[in-house]
């Protein structure tokens, strides 16, 4: 079975740093529609501390990179996206440790973990407007891969990333039950949530990186991957 | 903002590099994570018993570490939470075979980063148990909360579960503890005036000079109402009519009573506070065993007060009599 190797998570993690940083003012922007347009921002907070503090982080096995990176992120992205994609990363940590490679079922449930983590520490639902309704259809997408015995990297990220570019467009029209936007009530209809939008920018620029031909077909995450 | 602060950015490092210069037999910092421990360490036959929470209530938190209160702290900037590898890293350095009860007051940025952590330090193997602490009868949710705050009340649960850890109970007997005292435990408090955060250099809320903000929180969090300042006796009896009649607390009870200060006010204030509410707390019929009035719980310089009652049974009585040492030395 082909094996993700540990240089190809750090790979992606450097990616999604690339990416988030890249888009602070564009993701703040959409923030800005229905939340308080700090998003773009804090998660770039974040980032930028991975970036800064990269060469000193335990890169011993997958688990201990994690699991450094969930605390920087925890500690430096602001608001409640700390926790929350800190605790992604901790979990998915505590699948890997003492590991320098995963399958795709491994991986799958790393994602699958991570979303039950996330769900517990902030209490979405599918349906709410976070970037869970972008995390499940992926992980829904990574299911179906490993039934079929299709255990090739770039064949998965390239049809997560069209689950998540859906999710983009499916839950544009979704009134928000968490976070800030929720306080706007439907005025948080028709605007994307920034946070979806980041998940698919992030799974569009790992296709890239990995020499996956493909489109982006939401707007927004076209715009973020121009 | 006339304060004696150097650079506001390392006004935390620097007052915990005070605190430890000045016990340098009872306590360790640890600066990376802004972490105070007993220099005694923990002992694998004693329950260890850790809380971290933001700056800025002194001698909460940091300052209640030593023999028979806590194992070890870490502090948050003023007013925030402590990131979740400070809470970690506490954990870790306090770890004993007998098990670490994490104590945290009731606030969201508290909790995430102590759940976080503490998930963290299970996968590890680290043997531990949370308590969550909400005494303030103040506000049902405030500002920085879902349900009630943790304030003054905290410790008396740091004392007894410290007192308990000591005496060599077990994880499971701390934490009955905990949530013995926790459930027996109200307060409210009141401030006549604002705060500044260092970092910040402004007040954190706006009040006249003739107000009060009744039911306030300690990070100047609204509270019930804001009204007329009336006279201290009013005071203390709106306080202490909110507490007593929260449990409610009965005629024959036996109470430990505390009137903290937040900060700015004076310890003469203070008494002619407990005055009026041991005062009251007789007529009600309760018997006062222990009392306490000084700042276990501040807000800055915020002038202000808060009552606290505590009922005691023979084991929470025996516990807040055992010995204790602090940076503090209040006792």
């Amino acid at each position: 079975m082909a094996e993700i190797s540990q240089g190809t998570i750090e790979q992606a993690i450097q990616t999604t740093a690339e990416t988030v940083l890249r888009n602070e003012l564009y993701f703040c922007d959409l923030d800005g529609l229905a939340g308080d347009g700090d998003f773009g921002n804090s998660l770039a907070t974040g980032f930028r501390a991975i970036k800064n503090e990269w060469d000193g982080i335990d890169k011993s096995n997958i688990g201990a990179m994690l699991l450094k990176i969930s605390m920087i992120v925890s500690k430096n992205v602001g608001g409640s996206s700390g926790p929350i994609w800190g605790t992604g990363f901790m979990k998915a940590a505590m699948l890997t440790r003492g590991k320098r490679a995963v399958t795709l079922p491994e991986l799958t449930d790393m994602v699958g973990a991570a979303i039950e983590g996330i769900q517990a520490r902030g209490g979405a639902q599918r349906g709410d407007k976070t970037l869970l309704d972008a995390l499940l259809p992926i992980h829904e997408t990574l299911q179906k891969h490993c039934e079929a015995g299709d255990t090739d990297l770039g064949a998965a990220l390239k049809d997560c990333a069209e689950a998540a570019d859906k999710a983009v467009d499916e839950t544009r029209n979704l009134v928000a039950h968490r976070g800030r936007a929720s306080q706007v009530g439907e005025r948080s209809a028709n605007t994307p949530d920034p946070g979806i939008v980041a998940i698919a920018t992030i799974l569009q620029d790992w296709c890239k990186h990995h020499g996956v031909e493909r489109t982006p077909t939401a707007p927004e995450v076209a715009k973020a991957t121009a | 903002m006339k304060k004696f602060v150097n650079d506001p950015a390392q006004f935390v490092p620097e007052f915990m590099q005070g605190i430890a210069d000045a016990n340098p037999d009872l306590l360790s910092f640890t600066p990376e994570f802004q972490m105070i421990t007993r220099k005694s360490g923990p002992s694998n036959s004693k329950v260890s018993v850790v809380q971290g929470s933001g700056s800025g209530h002194e001698p909460a938190h940091v300052m209640a570490v030593g023999p028979g209160l806590l194992t070890g702290a870490c502090q948050g900037a003023v007013f925030a939470a402590p990131p979740v590898d400070a809470c970690y890293e506490t954990i870790k350095a306090c770890a004993s075979d007998a098990g670490t009860l994490v104590l945290v007051n009731n606030y969201q940025g508290d909790r995430m980063s102590w759940d976080m952590a503490c998930e963290m330090a299970e996968a590890e193997g680290i043997k531990l148990k949370q308590f969550i602490i909400n005494d303030d009868v103040a506000v049902k949710d405030s500002t920085w909360t879902v349900g009630r705050r943790g304030v003054a009340g905290n410790f008396f649960v740091i004392k007894c579960c410290g007192a308990a850890a000591e005496a060599g109970q077990d994880l499971d007997a701390v934490y009955a503890i905990a949530d013995k005292v926790n459930n027996n435990v109200r307060t409210m408090g009141v401030a006549l005036t604002s705060c500044i955060p260092p970092a910040k250099g402004t007040p954190i809320f706006d009040i006249g000079d003739d107000e009060m903000e009744v039911g306030v929180g300690i990070h100047g969090e609204p509270g019930r109402r804001r009204e007329k300042i009336t006279n201290a006796d009013a005071i203390a009896d709106e306080l202490f009519d909110a507490v007593a009649q929260d449990i409610p607390f009965n005629s024959g009870d036996r109470v430990a009573i505390m009137v903290n200060g937040l900060g700015g006010t004076p310890i003469t204030e203070l008494y002619v506070l407990y005055a009026r509410v041991h005062d009251r707390a007789e007529k009600a019929g309760y018997k006062i065993v222990r009392n306490y009035v000084g700042e276990y719980c501040t807000s800055l310089e915020m002038a202000g007060a808060s009552v606290t009652i505590l009922r005691l049974d023979d084991e929470l009585e025996k516990l807040l009599a055992a010995p204790a040492e602090s940076a503090a030395r209040i006792f």
